[in-house]
């Protein structure tokens, strides 16, 4: 009788100590400190954190994939309420924990698939490159543009893409440069790779890798380069021209607030899906936060100048123009709108229509510009 | 082409530089499996030094973290007699442990003055030959091979077997602390969890690709320099794919091992010297 009223008393106690909080837990795949991927979801968990006095934060760095479902044991016998698993490695392991746990809410970063207790988002860089890309097109004097690029997946490869119309449409002789190192985090990689598009005669770089090691080695050439995933600004002050920022906060806070009000519960996440981009603030143009074009490069991108509907536009005003139109509630363009052939000459989107978000996330071919190697490329 | 050269040289440098550091404690007959550990945390002590104070001090803090190590590997594969292997594969995985936890704050710190690569190079070249001379031109150089090759003989004739051991691991450490160095105050320059990316291991394998000859280990580590930079620029000129691109540069490394099949081992390697037995 003492012990089960004890026990009693001991879950009482656990209630009222959690009174209204909301518990919310991440599992990363990297360490923290990375400066890239799991830096910037870190950043947008202490965000939220700081922005929602109900919310209390956990989170587990560099865990495997094999060990996602432990930790996510581990993180509801702790009370979690709600479970984000921040890399597309976790999938299986975040189905069958949605499977074991049904009261607990589980969010999938760059997720497929959902369930009623699971939710995908991702925050999407697509716009930001092709912005960076009209930047690079000016820029380049040798019309060679390098892209060191992670895996050839189809997020990488609309990166890329969309990068490429960007630099097409202000230099449509220009050629993007790619080379694969098959890592998101290798340094060594970067580096050499880098050298070898500069020993090709890139001389303006964008990349897919979590250091910022392209710019460095980039800037001590005086090569232009755009940052990726953090502000890199600090790196080449001198050289960093924009890049692609997230702000992974923005989701979270979104999201967590409908957890809050009940208007997300576990069992109706089934379509609860976010792909946020530049009009939900969710990712930023920008060499630094707030800074979205290195100021030292602003009058070389207001000498450039491009054609837009039969009239000469600068391509600062012309990147201007866009982020400000891609930001607003209802944008009017969007980088893949059709008519676009890929670089083999197949028509990939027709003339008069946008990619759809399925065109978006399965993207296989190439745009025309881009050079290289390119795994899985349809015929 | 030149540019080709010049990254054999400068991405061979750390390899050669880790690797001449395993190879002379090889010669005195132990094994160092810790060079990736040790890599790591002496990057982190160099970087740290390198920017709190001078990037040339941070060299010196680099080595001297090395050494410190070499001697830590010394007191459980000399004294203590442990396992060689698994003392330093505790090593390894400890100094990638400790670096990251240790190095929180200096992860995305830029390092305003860099060294010049080119001066740890041609250092690490002098080095490479000045090895040669010691191993082969010295009295020392003549105990360390004694002691590696048998060390119950080394012993009668009055050398300390495990005093050279020492500084043989303290030297080598010096060496790796070293390598470390380069990558995070004139390769990278900067400082991240994990930066060694695997470089100590291929300086392990390259040990034995030398047939424990520094000037061969000059060799074999521009060799995977050239390699490795050359997987980038041919990449999409030639129709084979990157994947396996990636893997040439270790695929030629074991190619030549096995080719080199007479290189003969010190012959105490890997054992533990005890007067007793």
């Amino acid at each position: 009788m003492r012990k089960a009223l004890g026990v009693l008393l001991l879950a009482l106690g656990l209630a009222w100590a959690q009174g209204d909080k909301l518990k919310a837990c991440f599992i990363y795949v990297g360490p923290i400190g990375d400066a890239g991927w799991t830096y910037a979801h870190d950043q947008g968990r202490k965000k939220a954190e700081a922005a929602l006095p109900w919310l209390e934060t956990r989170y587990v760095e560099s865990v495997p994939e094999a060990q996602a479902l432990p930790v996510m044991d581990r993180f509801v016998k702790e009370g979690c309420q709600v479970i984000f698993a921040t890399s597309f490695g976790y999938m299986e392991a975040v189905l069958e924990g949605a499977r074991k746990y049904p009261n607990v809410i589980f969010a999938h970063a760059t997720g497929i698939k959902r369930a009623p207790n699971v939710a995908t988002y991702m925050a999407d860089f697509y716009q930001v490159y092709y912005l960076n890309g009209l930047a690079a097109g000016a820029l380049s004097k040798t019309g060679k543009v390098g892209y060191v690029a992670a895996f050839p997946i189809p997020e990488v490869k609309r990166h890329i893409n969309a990068f490429a119309l960007g630099v097409r449409a202000v230099n449509p002789k220009a050629q993007v440069l790619v080379r694969w190192i098959n890592a998101w985090y290798d340094p060594a990689k970067a580096r050499e790779a880098t050298e070898a598009l500069l020993a090709q005669g890139a001389d303006v770089f964008a990349f897919t890798e979590d250091t910022p090691t392209v710019i460095q080695t980039a800037a001590k050439k005086g090569a232009y380069s755009f940052g990726h995933y953090t502000p890199m600004l600090k790196f080449a002050p001198g050289h960093v021209v924009s890049g692609q920022i997230v702000r992974w906060e923005v989701i979270y806070i979104d999201f967590l607030k409908k957890v809050k009000e009940g208007v997300y519960t576990a069992k109706n996440l089934e379509n609860v899906d976010y792909f946020w981009l530049l009009q939900h603030k969710a990712v930023e143009m920008g060499a630094d936060y707030g800074v979205p074009i290195n100021p030292k490069h602003v009058p070389l991108l207001q000498k450039a100048s491009l054609t837009v509907g039969g009239k000469k536009v600068s391509v600062y005003d012309r990147i201007m123009t866009l982020l400000k139109d891609m930001q607003s509630p209802k944008p009017t363009f969007d980088p893949f709108t059709g008519p676009i052939q890929d670089r083999k000459g197949v028509v990939r989107i027709p003339a008069g229509r946008k990619a759809s978000l399925e065109e978006l996330l399965t993207m296989e071919w190439a745009a025309p510009g881009v050079v290289g190697d390119w795994p899985g490329e349809p015929r | 082409m030149e540019e080709a050269l010049l990254r054999a040289v400068l991405f061979g440098t750390p390899i050669l530089l880790a690797s001449l550091g395993a190879l002379l404690s090889e010669r005195g007959g132990v094994v160092n499996l810790g060079v990736e550990g040790m890599m790591a945390l002496a990057a982190l002590a160099a970087f740290a030094v390198g920017l709190e104070a001078h990037p040339v001090l941070g060299v010196l803090a680099g080595v001297g973290v090395g050494s410190l190590l070499g001697l830590f590997l010394g007191v459980f594969a000399v004294s203590l007699r442990a396992n060689q292997f698994v003392a330093g594969l505790a090593l390894a995985a400890l100094g990638l442990g400790a670096s990251g936890l240790l190095g929180k704050r200096y992860e995305g710190v830029p390092l305003p003055n860099p060294l010049p690569e080119g001066v740890l190079a041609a250092l690490a070249l002098a080095l490479a030959f000045g090895l040669h001379l010691l191993f082969f031109r010295t009295r020392f150089g003549l105990y360390l091979r004694s002691v590696g090759e048998n060390p119950k003989a080394a012993d009668l004739f009055g050398v300390s077997v495990d005093g050279v051991r020492y500084g043989a691991l303290a030297l080598g450490g010096g060496l790796i602390g070293m390598a470390g160095a380069y990558l995070s105050l004139a390769y990278r320059p900067s400082w991240t969890d994990g930066m060694t990316s695997g470089l100590g291991w291929v300086a392990i394998a390259l040990v034995i690709l030398a047939a424990w000859q520094p000037l061969r280990a000059v060799f074999g580590a521009y060799l995977f320099g050239l390699l490795f930079f050359l997987q980038f620029r041919l990449q999409g000129s030639v129709p084979i794919p990157s994947e396996a691109f990636a893997a040439m540069p270790y695929l030629l490394v074991i190619l030549v091992l096995a080719l080199s099949g007479r290189a003969r081992a010190p012959k105490a390697l890997g054992q533990p010297f005890d007067r007793g037995r």
